[in-house]
């Protein structure tokens, strides 16, 4: 009891003694080295001068070696992270595999994505409309024709595959509808051509084929568009296309010439695809804002 | 005056000869004329309450009160035109009356 009473009051005195570091490099000391007798060390401790406390003991002769192993774990992160500071591993940790540029990307594509899908979505909408009218109950209108154009070359059916077809069947005599017609078939032309150029074709056929020579028509069709095509031929090759168009006309057969007269016909637009099938009859009922925008829809949708 | 004049419109009343007998077919021009001349005739019509202008009651107060226009509408239309319109205006009216009398009798509009 007494014997380790003793150190402890000299340890007091001590310290009062030896400045400060020294205190912390024998409290160090005493931790370590609790085997040895604390008189001696503290009085080799007071020789010595305030020397740093990693070099003194033996008790911290480890230190060493553990900074070497701590230089060899550290070498092998970097191989394994490519990071040149811990700090970038941590930024990195933190924020993940995140980065702004991903972000973009991310964004972008979802967006592209999504704008995609809408703009899909409406045009399949679209051609099941259209589907629906050419589908199963679809008219039989249209087929093949062989006629005479504007300009006195032959023309037929399948000069017009492969573009849609706006077909207007009238005579140049026509007092009010045809021209009026004319006119409107030129502004919704115009506006497809605006859209899609060359996808649309507008035809002009005479129910009066006695009085429409090549040379009338395109003196006639001048007047409204430098694209129509005027057609014209016999009176049965008129009649043919007319039955297979379902038009009407009251064209008198032997009409001799110096009479006048006028034809009784149907006033239909007749919308063809480019297979040569029936789309859509475009009459008086749609009005001109409408038709525009139902030729747009189909023909557009290329 | 002169005889280049002379030329000139002799060309345009034979032109204009030609479009009345619907020996051709008339051009934008003409038709427009044509249709004001039209108009004009309607118009006097419009005044004297005349429907039918080619039989009976109307032919007659046509024919008395709207002489002018009608020689005008002639000279400017072709004849088959003329009695197209006149024929018209008929067809119209009826259209126009049946269409209130369906709708007075409660007629949908499709």
């Amino acid at each position: 009891m007494s014997l380790s009473f003793a150190p402890a009051t000299t340890s007091k005195m001590l310290r009062s003694i030896v400045p400060k570091c020294q205190q912390q490099a024998a409290a160090a000391a005493r931790q370590c080295t609790s085997s040895r007798r604390f008189l001696s060390t503290a009085t080799a401790q007071t020789q010595s001068s305030c020397r740093p406390t990693t070099t003194s003991p033996r008790c911290l002769r480890s230190s060493p070696a553990s900074t070497y192993n701590n230089n060899a774990t550290q070498q092998q992160q970097q191989r394994r992270y490519k990071h040149k500071t811990v700090e970038e591993a941590k930024s990195r940790y933190r924020t993940g595999p995140f980065s702004w540029k991903a972000g973009a990307l991310f964004v972008l594509t979802g967006g592209g994505l999504v704008w995609y899908f809408e703009f899909e979505k409406q045009r399949m909408q679209r051609k099941r409309v259209a589907e629906a009218t050419k589908g199963v109950g679809r008219p039989k209108v249209g087929g093949e024709f062989e006629l005479t154009d504007q300009n006195g070359k032959p023309f037929g059916s399948a000069d017009l595959k492969g573009r849609y077809s706006l077909v207007y069947f009238g005579f140049t005599h026509c007092p009010d509808i045809c021209p009026e017609e004319l006119d409107k078939m030129a502004q919704m032309f115009d506006l497809v051509e605006a859209e899609r150029p060359g996808t649309l074709v507008p035809v002009f056929v005479t129910c009066d084929p006695q009085r429409d020579d090549p040379a009338t028509l395109k003196t006639y069709l001048s007047e409204f568009h430098p694209s129509f095509v005027g057609l014209t031929g016999t009176y049965e090759q008129i009649k043919d296309v007319c039955k297979a168009y379902r038009v009407y006309f009251s064209t008198p057969r032997d009409a001799k010439p110096g009479v006048d007269y006028l034809v009784d016909h149907s006033i239909y637009f007749y919308l063809m695809d480019p297979e040569g099938d029936f789309v859509e009859a475009l009459g008086r009922q749609h009005s001109p804002r409408r038709r525009p925008s139902l030729l747009l829809w189909t023909v557009v949708d290329v | 005056m002169g005889i280049f004049d002379y030329f000139s419109s002799s060309a345009e009343s034979k032109r204009a000869e030609e479009v009345r007998k619907g020996a051709v077919a008339p051009d934008r021009s003409e038709r427009k004329r044509c249709w004001e001349a039209r108009d004009k005739f309607y118009g006097c019509l419009d005044k004297h309450n005349v429907i039918d202008s080619l039989n009976g009651d109307g032919k007659k107060t046509a024919e008395r009160e709207c002489a002018a226009e009608n020689k005008q509408f002639e000279q400017d239309c072709a004849a088959a035109w003329v009695t197209y319109f006149k024929k018209f205006r008929v067809a119209d009216y009826q259209k126009k009356k049946t269409f209130e009398r369906l709708e007075k009798e409660g007629a949908n509009k499709m």
